[in-house]
């Protein structure tokens, strides 16, 4: 526990740069789990190409991503891409890094979505004359979004708790601003643990609202007919 | 002239010839149906003729139109054909109304207001237009079929193909259903009804066609193949007391 008031006075000396990172953390957060949305769907409209080349492609992009830790990636983009003349802003890398990884792991969410889907219904559409974009995005995503669902929003989840990992690439989100202070006011553990407090707040509250989007989300419960 | 003209069909997977040198032909506002034993190639014969399989050779002209070719819009064959799964196939995460709107809306590109309209006329027909903003986990197998047939004929198709429209259902759902398929007759629809159900056919067919092995052994009417045939495979698959199959 903190051991008296003063921790929070001597912290709120730095609240505009604290503020700053927060926002920066959460503006992250909402970029990476968008990009990292539509990217994902894009992912996973390519796993169900009729060429076996880009089927094998794409899951070899999953695999790579699902594989390395991102930090690795980060870095690879933030400090390995300088060498041959390309030097990306913070924010790109973290956008680019984290989008490439997210996507990856949503992709992979959504084919075991897809792999609960009942067949007949791809026959069904067809059968009535749609084409296989039309199944996609009519009947497809629909359904493997809503499946998904619980999936996706524990890794919206994780992107928050992640993108504290940029800091190492110089990034001035949230952690970096509190380790800043931590460092200037000496009160380590007491800046770090309020720093997961406001963490714990921020997931608590999306965790809230995921359950909520899931509830929502969630179609009506067989009828006595169907049991 | 015939709807359909089947023509020497055959499909083949790998060495196994499942159809082989299937020719019939379905009248303009006939009811043909096609039974036979597991396995003899009866849901493969409609897929093919829709294209959801490809035939391996032969030919099947739709209204006098040859449509196995490579040139042919299959889209448009298909949105002619209307086709009534054994599990039903309704889209899970659509109500009723849009399981049954969705074809004519994105296909036809009918109004939202005009495809509701002709999507609450053929749901009125078949007696389940309360049900519209029900999902289909909350109906049961008979009314699930119901809105099967309702989403295939809002799209008025030429000619309504039924893969197994009775195996899911109780008998007296299949009754139901049988009596659908009757009343559809009376308005003249083209039917083309595969069942492993004497009595749906016998209640609904001008024609029974026998398949066995990919090939046709018999077409003729209920009656005549159950009394008037001493080919043992009919005898046995039609005569009186034959055990359900």
């Amino acid at each position: 526990m903190m051991g008296d008031l003063a921790v929070l006075q001597d912290v709120l000396v730095y609240w505009p740069e604290i503020a700053r990172g927060l926002a920066s953390t959460l503006m992250l957060s909402v970029i990476i789990t968008l990009t990292g949305l539509i990217a994902g769907i894009a992912v996973f409209y390519l796993t169900l190409s009729s060429s076996d080349v880009c089927r094998r492609a794409v899951q070899g992009y999953i695999s790579i991503f699902i594989g390395t830790p991102l930090i690795v990636f980060l870095f690879l983009l933030y400090y390995g891409l300088p060498q041959w003349g390309i030097k990306l802003t913070p924010l790109t890398v973290a956008v680019l890094g984290f989008t490439l990884n997210v996507a990856a792991y949503n992709a992979r969410y959504m084919t075991t979505a897809y792999n609960g889907l009942d067949p007949s219904e791809i026959e069904a559409a067809k059968a009535q004359g749609f084409t296989s974009r039309q199944i996609f995005h009519l009947m497809t995503l629909p359904q493997v979004l809503r499946l998904s669902i619980p999936a996706l929003t524990n890794q919206a989840i994780q992107n928050l708790k992640d993108t504290s990992l940029v800091f190492l690439i110089q990034y001035a989100e949230f952690f970096a601003q509190m380790q800043e202070v931590a460092l200037r006011t000496f009160r380590f553990f007491d800046v770090y643990l309020l720093t997961g407090l406001v963490y714990f707040i921020l997931v608590s509250v999306l965790t809230n609202l995921a359950r909520r989007a899931e509830m929502f989300a969630d179609l009506p419960p067989a009828s006595r007919h169907n049991r | 002239m015939a709807l359909l003209e089947v023509r020497h069909l055959k499909k083949t997977f790998g060495d196994r010839a499942v159809l082989d040198g299937i020719s019939f032909d379905l009248e303009e506002g006939g009811i043909k149906a096609i039974m036979g034993p597991s396995g003899c190639g009866k849901s493969t014969l409609l897929r093919c003729i829709n294209r959801l399989i490809e035939p391996t050779s032969g030919s099947i002209l739709f209204r006098g139109q040859e449509v196995t070719g490579r040139d042919t819009d299959v889209r448009a064959l298909r949105q002619m054909i209307g086709f009534v799964f054994q599990n039903y196939a309704l889209y899970r995460h659509l109500c009723v109304l849009d399981n049954v709107t969705v074809g004519p809306r994105k296909l036809k590109r009918m109004s939202r207001r005009e495809a509701e309209g002709k999507a609450l006329h053929e749901l009125q027909r078949l007696n389940v237009a309360d049900l519209r903003h029900s999902f289909p986990s909350q109906l049961s197998g008979g009314q699930k079929q119901r809105v099967a047939i309702a989403r295939a004929l809002a799209m008025d198709p030429a000619v309504l193909f039924f893969d197994e429209p009775t195996s899911a259902l109780d008998p007296v759902m299949a009754r139901e259903v049988a009596a659908v398929i009757n009343q559809l007759h009376s308005e003249n629809v083209t039917v083309l009804c595969v069942t492993h159900d004497f009595e749906l056919a016998r209640s609904v067919a001008d024609r029974i066609i026998f398949l066995r092995d990919g090939r046709i052994r018999a077409e003729d009417t209920a009656d005549n193949l159950r009394n008037h045939y001493d080919d043992h495979e009919i005898r046995t698959f039609f005569g009186p007391g034959a055990a359900p199959v």
